[in-house]
Order: structure tokens, then C-alpha cells, then sequence
């Protein structure tokens, strides 16, 4: 399989979806997760054939723009995020209540797709045309299979994104126009060298950063993330956040080397302000699912913090917390909404105690919540001791600060688990059932990867490795 | 006249053969539904063949009124492509309204004729003939309807401000012939360049009042204030037509006179027409975010985009003329394809308004589909070919130094990302009690259905089309 067989696949399973109106629901959510398998399939596979895996043709010759895709290290991490979440986020859609359930997977394969062009594409132009397409699959999955506020939620969130990333067509442009070329490995040796080179190290700063999101472009955040619906909530926490994070390793750290420390200063101070006004605000939400949307904000906005301060060691460790956070917030979502579906509510405060009712359910979120705040011995742990290390040894009291953050998501999330589950339990009632076999199978595998990646991240670390000292030499 | 010198004009001579043909059918069978249709679709078959076939005559008597070259043959094929789609488009109209087809379709093909006039003339008074055939035909187009006020209005204004748009055109043609001493395309390129002192002067206000006429007909800001009424008022297809027709026949006469009669005529010609750009992008956009009546939503946007053509008129320079011809290409079928789909729900002389397709994704699938693929293109987000159209003119603007134009014309890309979405958003609601009824129509649904795949086969390979457009100006 070459590697544009390997792209086009879901975009085929999607266009195949997109037109099969009469099938039923449960044969269609069957279909879209076998389609949405394969990528991981061949991923794991072809295994280190993989990796190196180069397809480059002209496609629009005339604005010389290529279609050059390459897998690397780095992709190849984002990749396995993508391909792993993916086929979780349709097997947790309940399909029984999606109308039009053909278009809703069709839209999730079509974001797969575009995802896998996106962390591969070594075309300025290409990579832009991506970034920008993954929105629209999502405000779809929003605004047609959301909550009750989903139109609101829908159009922020789009519009958030569009006026963030608008300008980037102008950088490309002026990268072009002084660069001569649209590939982004010729245009990193010359780039800072070009005309404006700080605004459009900025342009495109901003444009990764509104979709992480940093701290003072989030607004979008809350309610795209608990107005979607539960897969698109998956997708846009666990897949789309880590676009930002991807497009800031890709682009601007192999674009603007010596800029980007120079504006480090100021990004690091908002990624810190941003993780603790996640933290309080996640400490102040009387709302669960509002709740693990702020921590998501928090533990990206960590993320963020430790690539910039640009440590080696820090940057392995913002990276390898990318992974855990897509597996940790996937886990999260899951038994928040799962809880949901049991409460009929996302508000505390109405009924206690649930871990008598439900001890499965209890346990299981008791463990994510765990591997959210770090326990060692479960994935955060090993990413988190890596970025802070990497922290300490450029400024041991950014590291303290930054070290808060841990102690803020023990309290925050002690606090969703005290008032759910625990405390003198309320009345029994008859949809209070545990989790099924069923949901416990769904969330198995995310079990596995943050018991093995807790355990044993070796093998991860040493994907990871090769892009970090590539992406700093430069 | 040799075989070839008719080859060469059988596109415009099958056309004016049709359309009398049509009226003795009216005199004779006129109780014969389905004949005009028959007729005017074989019509226009034969003349996209001869048109395809790109005969060039070297006739004396033809070559200094008409011009055979591959731009013209272009411009013939899409025009008659429009045609072809208008008249698809007009099926559910005359299934739902009562009115006369003969007449309907020999103005329609009166209009043709003009527009092809227009893109073959190769003198002042054939393009001066060409426009004015167009536009007495339109004008009886646009009250085709006489029992519907809106649509006299209509008509009556457009007539009054066109005819004073003409006057203005003519007066051009005028002092351009005052000053040069002809009004031939071929003589005037040469002559331009050795002008001085005071013809240039004259020669310069009449190259004004030539750009007036012809701006008007394209409706830029502040020539536009015929375009909202006239298209609100207009029967569906015949606001389709103009949509697309008028506003291509326009900028066709703007090519052939400015990009290559007059090619870089004057610096301060250019001026102009990027300071006319400001306006037009951003009073069209902040206007048609308020609309709620279809056809005029879709004047204010397509006053956008005539925005968005104006921009390499501005910037000049060897890829403006093919990057036109391609967004013209794209909105076309964009245009074409929405106003086939809105065709099935308009039922009432009012137009269609945004309230009556709410709920449309559920009740017809399809339709939403095809009407928001359409949506997406003429908003330019990708990952429909609408975003690359736009990166071209962008690219064109950005080489030549016009920043300004870019930024603009890309911060104004997120208000029409707005209000195209709300378009689509309002079709994926939830269906509204009161039924809308929707006309099943066979030729509308294959207009609808050829945009659609047509814009998708665009989407994924667009390499051929720019190819040809390039080679057109070499």
C-alpha cells in the first residue's frame, strides 16, 4: 500500500457512506468503524516500512503546488493518535439516536482523511488546505447532531477558527512570492531571511494556537465541546487540539527557529495563565462535562507551556503528554457521557453516591481520572515528570509554577469523583444501571494504552526521540 | 463566405436559427408542452458542438468585427453551458407557473446570442451590439412574469438604469474613437501606446466611461444598485441566468478590452479598479449577512464575488487572465448548481426564503447535499475547489504588490463563511410543521447533479482546466 492509497482510503469509505441512505444504523456504524480501522491496521502493520513513506506528484502544477506527503517521527505519532481515535469516537456514537446516521460517519471518515493529509503534507499550500478543511466535518458532526444549543455552538466554533487561520493564506503567499517554493523542508532554510519574517512567524502562531486553543482565544472551547456530540467531542478534544500542537512543530519551529525563542517569552506566559484558568475554572464548574472540557484546556495549555521553553527534554515530554492527553480526555468524555446518558443531567449536586449503584462505572472513571492527574504508574505521569524536568533544567521556578498545575487537577478532579460517586448515596433509581459489556469493551483498548504507555513508554519515546532533536537542530 | 468562415460562425448562427424556429413553433403546435424544450435543448447542443469544434475563419468581411480565438471559443462553451443549465433549470418553473415557453426561450437565446457577441467581438460597436442584445432581452426577461409586481419593478428599473448605463458605454466608444480614429480592438492595441498630450487625455476619460458600462453590467459597488431589485423580482431561472451570464458576458468585455486590447493602458486605470475592490467586498459581505430573501442573498453575493474578479483586473500581469477564467468556471457551476436546487422549493412570486428550507437535509437529502457542497464552494472553504479559486486570484494580487486587496478580500472570506453556513445550517435543522412543498423535476435535479460532480471532479484534480486557462494567454 503506498502511501496515497493509504490517504485516499477514507475519503472513498466516506464518499461510500455519504450514499448509502438505506442501510440501517447499527450495519452502518459497523461499517464506518471497520473502514475507520484499516489506516491503524496498515500503520501497525507495516510497521517500521512505515515510517520514511514519501509520495510526491504535482497537483496544481500551474500555482506550483505539490502534493507531498511524508511520514516522519513526528507524524507518525500524531498519526497513531488520529487512527487510534478515530474508530473509538464512531464506536462510541450512539447510533439508535442519530438521524442520517450515514452522513454523521460519513463526516467522521472524511475527517479522518483530511487528518491524515494534514499530519503528513509537506506543502505549505497542501498543509493549509487541510488544517482549514478538518473545521468542516466538525461544524457539521456539531451543528446537526448536537445538543440544544449546537447552532450557537457550531457557529462560534467555526468562526473562531476561520478568522484564526484566514491570514495564514497571506503568509503562504508571502512565503511563496519571496521563497519562490511552497515546500515547507527548502523554505525552512531560508525563511527567516524573508521580508516580514516576524508577523508571519506570528500569523501562523496565531492560527495553531486559536485551535489548541490558548488561553485568551478559548471562548469557542466550552461550548463546541459540550454542545457536540459525544464523538465530535472525542474529535475535537482529542484529534483537533493536537492539529494546533502539530502545526506549531511543523511549521513554525522548523520555520522560525531563533523567532520563535524570542517570542517564546510571551507565549509561555499565556500558555501558563491559560492552564490555571482552565484548572480554577474547572474547580468552579458545577457541570461535569464543563468541568473535564476545562481540564482538557488546562492540560493542553501544559502542553503548550513546555514547548516553549525549548528543552529538548521538555519538548519530548510536551509531546509524548499530546498522546496521553488524547487517550486521557477520550477516556474522560466517554464516562462523563456515559454518566450522562444514566443522570438524564451534567450537573452535580442532584444525586449521590452512585458508586453503590455502579461500582463499574465508579471504577473506571476513578482510573482515568487518575491517569489525568498523573498517578505514576499510568500514562500522564511519565510525559509530565519528562516536560517539567525539561522545565527545571531551563528555570526551576517556571517548573514550580508549572508544577501547580498537578496539584490543581487532583483537587478538581477529586472533587467530580467525591460529589458523583462517592458521599452518602441517594435513592435508587431504575436507569441507574452499570456500564454494559459493551462500553466496557469500548473502553478497553484506552485502558491498555495508558496502563502500557504508564508502564513502558519505551517504544513511543523512541519514535519521538528522532523528531525532537530533528525539529531543535534546526 | 467558404464552408469554414460558416463553421467558424455556426455557434452564433444556430443559435439565432433556433430562436425563430422557436417562435413559428409558438405560431403553429402551441399546445405542444414539451416541444420548446426539445427544441432549445437540441439547439443549444449542436452550437456547444460547433462551438467545441473551434473553427477559425480568416475571412476580411468577419475578422474586423469578430475574433476567433481559443478565449472566445472558452467563453462560447461556457456560455452555452449556462444555457444549457437555465434551461434545465426552467423546467419546475413552467411546471408550476403558468406562462408561455416559445417566448421564454427565444429571449433566453436572444441573451445567448448577445453574450456571444460580446466574447468574440473584435470592435466596439460588435461588443456595443452584443451587450445591447443581451440586455433588451433581459429586461423582458425579467418582467416575463406581468401579473407579479415585484417582477415589473424589476424590469422597469433595470431598464431605466441600464439604458443610462448605455448611454455612458456609448459616450465612451465615442471619445475612444474621438481620440484614436477607430474603434477596431486589433488597431486600438497598437495605437494606445503612441497617444499623448491631449487625445490621450480623451482617450483616457472615454476608457473611463467604457469601464463605467461595463462595471454596471458586472454590478460593482457603487455601480450595483440595479443588481438586489432586478434579482429579487426576476423569475428564478432567469435570475440564475443573470447571476452567471450577465455578470460573465461583463467580464469577458473586461478581459478582451483590459488584459488584452488595452493591456497595462494606464497605472492609474489599475488604481482605480483595486480602490473599487474595497467597497464592493465589503459592503456586498456585510450586506448579504442580513438577507433572508434567496435571490437577493445571492445578488449581494454575487456582487462579492464580481469583488473577488475585479482583484486581477487590478493586479495585472500574465496569470490574471487564466485565474479569472478558472473562478469564473467555479462560480458558475456553484451558482448554477444552488439556483437548480432552489428551483425545486420556489413556489410563490416572493422568492424563496431561507425559512422555507429549514429542515431540508431531512426531507431531501440529496438537494441539501448538493446545495451545501455548492455553499461551501462559493464561500471558498475548503476542501471544496472554491478555496483554490480564491488562492489563485489571492496569488495573482500578492505577486504583484496589491497586500491590501489580499488582506481584505481574506478577512472578508469570514463573513461570507458566516453567512454561507447559515444557509447550510438553516437545511440541517429540525424540519418545520408546515411542510414545504418540494416540485420533483428531472432536468433540474441533472442541472443540480452535473454542478455537483462537476464541482467534486474540480475539487480533486483541477490541474487540466488550469493547464488549458494558461495556454489561453500564452
Amino acid at each position: 500500500m503506498t502511501l496515497f492509497q493509504f490517504f485516499l482510503f477514507p475519503f472513498i469509505a466516506s464518499a461510500l457512506l455519504f450514499f448509502s441512505l438505506h442501510l440501517k444504523k447499527r450495519v452502518l456504524k459497523a461499517i464506518a468503524f471497520l473502514f475507520s480501522l484499516v489506516p491503524l491496521a496498515v500503520q501497525v502493520t507495516s510497521g517500521t516500512a512505515f515510517l520514511g513513506m514519501e509520495y510526491d506528484v504535482p497537483w496544481l502544477a500551474t500555482l506550483s503546488i505539490h502534493f507531498h506527503l511524508v511520514v516522519d517521527n513526528l507524524s507518525l505519532v500524531f498519526l497513531y493518535i488520529v487512527n487510534a481515535i478515530v474508530p473509538i469516537s464512531i464506536l462510541a456514537s450512539q447510533s439508535q439516536r442519530i438521524y442520517r446516521a450515514n452522513f454523521f460517519y460519513g463526516f467522521i471518515l472524511l475527517l479522518q482523511g483530511l487528518c491524515l493529509g494534514f499530519f503528513t503534507s509537506r506543502d505549505l499550500v497542501c498543509f493549509t488546505f487541510f488544517f482549514e478543511a478538518m473545521l468542516l466535518p466538525l461544524y457539521f458532526l456539531i451543528n446537526s447532531w448536537g445538543g440544544p444549543e449546537r447552532q450557537k455552538a457550531s457557529f462560534t466554533f467555526i468562526l473562531y477558527m476561520i478568522a484564526g487561520s484566514v491570514l495564514m493564506v497571506a503568509a503562504v503567499l508571502s512565503l511563496y512570492v519571496s521563497g519562490n517554493t511552497f515546500d515547507i523542508d527548502t523554505l525552512a532554510t531560508v525563511a527567516e531571511k524573508l521580508p516580514y519574517a516576524p508577523l508571519l512567524c506570528a500569523i501562523f502562531l496565531l492560527a495553531f494556537l486559536v485551535k489548541t486553543p490558548i488561553f485568551p482565544f478559548h471562548a469557542w472551547l466550552p461550548d463546541a465541546y459540550c454542545q457536540a456530540p459525544l464523538s465530535g467531542t472525542i474529535l475535537l478534544s482529542a484529534v483537533l487540539s493536537k492539529a494546533g500542537i502539530y502545526g506549531i512543530l511543523r511549521v513554525t519551529y522548523a520555520l522560525y527557529p531563533t523567532l520563535m525563542v524570542q517570542m517564546g517569552g510571551l507565549i509561555f506566559a499565556f500558555a501558563v495563565a491559560g492552564m490555571l484558568y482552565g484548572a480554577f475554572a474547572a474547580w468552579g464548574q458545577t457541570d461535569f462535562k464543563k468541568l473535564i472540557a476545562y481540564s482538557s484546556l488546562s492540560h493542553v495549555n501544559f502542553v503548550l507551556a513546555g514547548l516553549f521553553v525549548f528543552n529538548p527534554m521538555a519538548e519530548s515530554g510536551a509531546i509524548l503528554q499530546a498522546v496521553n492527553h488524547s487517550i486521557t480526555i477520550t477516556g474522560l468524555f466517554l464516562v462523563a457521557a456515559w454518566l450522562e446518558d444514566r443522570l438524564d443531567t451534567t450537573q452535580f449536586g442532584r444525586s449521590y453516591g452512585l458508586a453503590s449503584y455502579m461500582p463499574n462505572l465508579a471504577w473506571l472513571s476513578l482510573f482515568f481520572v487518575l491517569s489525568a492527574v498523573a498517578l505514576p504508574g499510568l500514562n500522564n505521569f511519565v510525559s509530565e515528570v519528562m516536560l517539567l524536568y525539561g522545565v527545571f533544567i531551563e528555570n526551576p521556578y517556571f517548573a514550580a509554577i508549572l508544577g501547580t498545575t498537578v496539584v490543581l487537577s487532583i483537587l478538581y478532579m477529586l472533587r467530580f469523583m467525591h460529589q458523583i460517586y462517592f458521599e452518602t448515596p441517594s435513592p435508587f433509581q431504575a436507569n441507574w444501571q452499570d456500564i454494559t459489556r459493551k462500553e466496557k469493551l469500548i473502553a478497553l483498548p484506552l485502558v491498555a494504552l495508558i496502563i502500557w504507555l504508564g508502564i513502558y513508554p519505551g517504544p513511543l519515546l523512541h519514535q519521538i526521540a528522532p523528531a525532537t532533536r530533528l525539529e531543535t537542530s534546526k | 463566405m467558404t464552408l469554414t468562415d460558416i463553421l467558424a460562425l455556426s455557434p452564433l448562427l444556430i443559435l439565432a436559427a433556433c430562436a425563430l424556429v422557436l417562435l413559428l413553433v409558438a405560431a403553429f403546435w402551441p399546445e405542444k408542452q414539451r416541444l420548446p424544450t426539445a427544441l432549445m435543448l437540441t439547439g443549444l447542443l449542436a452550437s456547444l458542438y460547433c462551438a467545441c469544434l473551434g473553427y477559425v475563419s480568416t475571412n476580411p468581411l468577419l475578422t474586423p468585427w469578430l475574433v476567433f480565438d481559443s478565449l472566445n471559443s472558452y467563453f462560447a462553451i461556457l456560455f452555452i453551458a449556462i444555457g444549457i443549465a437555465t434551461t434545465l433549470t426552467s423546467g419546475p418553473f413552467f411546471k408550476r407557473f403558468e406562462a408561455s415557453q416559445e417566448e421564454y426561450y427565444f429571449f433566453l437565446l436572444s441573451a445567448l446570442f448577445g453574450l456571444l457577441l460580446i466574447s468574440s467581438a473584435n470592435d466596439f460597436l460588435t461588443l456595443f451590439l452584443g451587450l445591447e442584445t443581451l440586455s433588451i432581452a433581459l429586461y423582458v426577461l425579467c418582467g416575463y412574469m406581468k401579473k407579479w409586481n415585484l417582477s415589473s419593478e424589476a424590469a422597469f428599473k433595470y431598464f431605466l438604469l441600464g439604458s443610462i448605463s448605455t448611454a455612458f458605454l456609448l459616450f465612451g466608444i465615442a471619445l475612444v474613437y474621438g481620440a484614436t480614429g477607430t474603434t477596431r480592438f486589433d488597431l486600438l492595441s497598437k495605437i494606445t501606446a503612441q497617444l499623448a498630450g491631449q487625445e490621450k487625455l480623451l482617450f483616457l476619460s472615454g476608457i473611463a466611461f467604457v469601464s463605467f458600462g461595463l462595471l454596471f453590467k458586472a454590478a460593482i459597488v457603487p455601480f450595483h444598485i440595479w443588481a438586489p431589485d432586478v434579482y429579487a423580482g426576476a423569475p428564478n431561472p432567469v435570475t440564475a441566468f443573470m447571476a452567471v451570464g450577465t455578470k460573465a458576458g461583463a467580464f469577458a468585455a473586461l478581459i478582451r478590452l483590459f488584459l488584452l486590447t488595452f493591456k497595462g493602458v494606464d497605472p492609474l486605470w489599475h488604481q482605480v479598479i483595486a480602490f473599487l475592490v474595497y467597497p464592493t467586498l465589503i459592503f456586498a459581505n456585510f450586506v448579504a449577512m442580513r438577507q433572508v430573501e434567496l435571490r437577493r442573498f445571492f445578488a449581494y453575493s454575487g456582487i462579492s464575488h464580481a469583488g473577488f474578479l475585479l482583484i486581477p483586473l487590478a493586479a495585472g500581469g500574465h496569470d490574471a487572465g487564466p485565474s479569472m477564467l478558472f473562478y469564473l468556471v467555479v462560480y458558475t457551476l456553484a451558482t448554477l448548481g444552488s439556483f437548480a436546487i432552489l428551483s425545486f422549493v420556489d413556489d410563490t412570486s416572493e422568492g424563496v426564503q431561507l425559512k422555507d428550507l429549514k429542515g431540508l437535509f431531512h426531507t431531501s437529502p440529496m438537494l441539501a447535499s448538493i446545495f451545501t457542497l455548492c455553499l461551501l464552494t462559493l464561500g471558498g472553504i475548503p476542501p471544496t475547489i472554491g478555496f483554490f479559486a480564491k488562492f489563485y486570484l489571492l496569488k495573482v494580487a500578492f505577486s504583484a504588490g496589491y497586500y491590501g486587496l489580499v488582506i481584505v478580500g481574506l478577512l472578508t472570506t469570514i463573513l461570507s463563511a458566516f453567512y454561507y453556513l447559515r444557509i447550510a445550517a438553516v437545511m440541517f435543522a429540525e424540519p418545520s410543521h408546515v411542510e414545504k412543498q418540494v416540485t420533483r423535476s428531472i432536468p433540474a435535479s441533472l442541472s443540480g447533479v452535473i454542478a455537483f460532480s462537476s464541482l467534486i471532479i474540480l475539487s480533486f484534480y483541477p490541474e487540466p482546466m488550469l493547464h488549458l486557462f494558461t495556454s489561453i494567454f500564452k
